[in-house]
């Protein structure tokens, strides 16, 4: 097992990346470019999902230089940040010629943006972390603003870009300190002095502090969320759908490499010094404070913008159990992220559906009685919905499931019990999505949102679809996966 | 020659300004030129403590990067900046009022 065949996913997406800007540029007709960009990247999946199972091909951790490493946890997330990406390209290619702002340079800037995300997911040194948060970072800011004519689109993207920047440059602050602090830039010889003893302490305390402030804020947990809900509302329904499945798994990959990894001695990870109880109070303020803002929202775009910086807080349980169970809780975190793109893809892809030329469905009112009218088109809102609830026989219930019982393990017991209270919370404003589209009636006169034809769009509901369904009744195998992947990481 | 406090304490300060800048300037240029100052003040930092670590120039590596990540972040931002300029005749945060709550 060469250390190149282990980044030929990353590679493959460099030369699709480049072939589409080659393609776009020779051609005037961009029908199949949202195909060309979605075969690429489950390609790219297929490539990382076959060495991920195959024993033969497991790789044994290993690095490609010493920025990039070739272990099973970043194959994961190169499954997960593909599929993502390639089930919203598909999404795309509905919603963009529906709506009539189709061009070339989205599906390139998707391809590069999950490229950044791989980058960022496998990156184990300061640099390449830095490099790998900015590539991605970039390529996310020009597809939020990429409807550049919309108000709101312009809107969500300064905000988002300004924000953004700014934790970016707190982040960079805090490698330099941590470079100081051990003279190291690589996570495993960072690891080794703290372990050693040898590091500056009050540099790695401020250091630790400001990574977490810069990474939990490409999580979008509170109280560094403050973008999440503009930029998500602002941006074009297909790029929410990537921001919060791509982008959200490459930051929680690289805070497990750096928390786990190269803060993971236990001076620094116990629970009553080092990084957990700040994990905790984060994971408990996101779960408490996304759950109540959804509940306040009438656009159901904005509520799952809400509802994903509640998902982050769930997200950090499994985090903070790790400090005890080892793991078993960084799997947890990994079937969640799983999971939860999955059910996120389900949610937001049936939002587009629910719309045609002229009519987004955005709000409540524009769901109204949608389900009795067009019955199968509101089935996979449903399932989405419930997924993200956390129902049986969804991939939610698991992924909520595995992260709760990581935190008991750890003897956390009150964590889980806030989090099942958080979600139930959730019940009231994932349940109204149903009410609505079953139970209400469309106001006399106001325009009524009528469900797109489209195959793509059909398309990546059916395979997110059978997924959620898939994680929810055979849980096992995935399970394995990310065993596999958390048991075996560079750290 | 300087100890390395000094230069710790030089970027500390040109972090602080850049952060405060950030914060409460509402002229979205000179917030991103806030950024960009935060940004050089780690250069500083790092080239300080890469004399500290003789035995390999990563500091200074790391420097370059992030002068030409801040470039590329530069080009981005200004883009956004414009298009926003054109729409809304305006960069003040002050007015970025379409979305909320």
């Amino acid at each position: 097992m060469s250390s190149l065949m282990g980044v030929s996913p990353l590679l493959l997406l460099v030369v699709a990346g480049l072939s589409i800007m080659i393609i776009d540029a020779f051609t005037s007709d961009r029908k199949e470019l949202a195909v060309v960009t979605a075969v690429s990247l489950f390609m790219a999946a297929a490539l990382a999902g076959a060495m991920l199972v195959g024993p033969e091909l497991a790789p044994a951790p290993e690095l490609v230089t010493r920025y990039l490493a070739v272990d099973r946890l970043g194959l994961f997330f190169d499954v997960v940040i593909c599929v993502g990406a390639g089930l919203s390209a598909l999404l795309a290619g509905g919603y963009l010629r529906e709506h009539g702002f189709e061009r070339g340079e989205f599906y390139v800037l998707v391809v590069f943006t999950a490229f950044g995300a791989m980058v960022l997911a496998r990156a184990v040194d300061l640099l390449s972390i830095f490099l790998g948060l900015e590539t991605m970072s970039l390529g996310v800011y020009a597809l939020v603003a990429y409807r550049r004519t919309s108000a709101r689109a312009v809107e969500g993207a300064v905000k988002y870009f300004l924000l953004g920047s700014f934790a970016a440059a707190i982040l960079l602050f805090g490698s330099a300190l941590l470079y100081g602090a051990t003279g190291q830039t690589d996570l495993a010889g960072i690891r080794e002095v703290i372990a050693a003893g040898r590091a500056d302490s009050i540099l790695t305390i401020l250091a630790l502090v400001m990574l977490i402030v810069g990474l939990t804020f490409k999580v979008g947990a509170v109280p560094f969320h403050m973008w999440v809900p503009d930029a998500y509302e602002g941006a074009a329904t297909p790029v929410t759908t990537f921001m919060s499945v791509g982008v959200k798994a490459a930051a929680v990959a690289v805070l497990v490499r750096v928390l786990v990894g190269a803060f993971g001695d236990p001076s620094t990870m116990s629970l009553y010094t080092g990084w957990t109880p700040v994990i905790i109070l984060l994971s408990v303020v996101s779960m408490v404070f996304g759950n109540v803002a959804a509940l306040a929202q009438s656009s159901v775009k904005r509520m799952l913008a809400y509802s994903s910086v509640a998902h982050a807080g769930y997200i950090l349980v499994g985090l903070a159990a790790a400090h005890e169970a080892g793991s078993a809780a960084v799997s947890s975190v990994l079937y969640y992220m799983g999971a939860y793109t999955v059910s996120n893809v389900l949610a937001f892809g049936s939002l587009i559906l629910m719309g045609s030329k002229g009519k987004e469905a955005v709000s409540y009112e524009d769901l109204a009685g949608a389900g009795r009218r067009h019955p199968l088109a509101a089935l996979p809102f449903v399932i989405g919905v419930l997924s993200l609830l956390g129902m049986p026989p969804t991939a939610g219930f698991f992924g909520k499931y595995y992260v709760f019982s990581a935190a008991v393990q750890s003897g956390l017991v009150w964590l889980a019990v806030v989090g099942v209270l958080a979600s139930a919370i959730g019940a009231y404003y994932y349940l109204k999505v149903i009410v609505y589209l079953f139970m209400r009636e469309p106001e006399e006169g106001s325009p009524i949102a009528v469900p797109m034809q489209s195959t793509y769009v059909i398309a990546a509901l059916v395979l997110a679809g059978y997924y959620v369904v898939r994680m929810g009744i055979t849980p096992g195998r995935y399970l394995d996966w990310a065993v596999s992947a958390a048991a075996n990481f560079v750290s | 020659m300087l100890g390395i406090g000094t230069y710790l304490a030089l970027a500390s300060v040109l972090f602080g300004i850049g952060a405060v800048g950030f914060l409460s300037r509402r002229n979205m240029l000179v917030q991103l030129m806030s950024i960009e100052l935060m940004l050089n003040s780690v250069n500083v930092l790092l080239l300080a403590f890469n004399r500290a670590y003789p035995g390999n120039h990563d500091g200074q590596v790391f420097a370059f990067f992030v002068i030409a990540v801040a470039a590329a972040e530069a080009a981005v931002g200004l883009a956004i900046l414009i298009a926003y300029y054109r729409i809304k005749r305006t960069v003040d945060t002050d007015d970025a009022t379409l979305l909320k709550y």
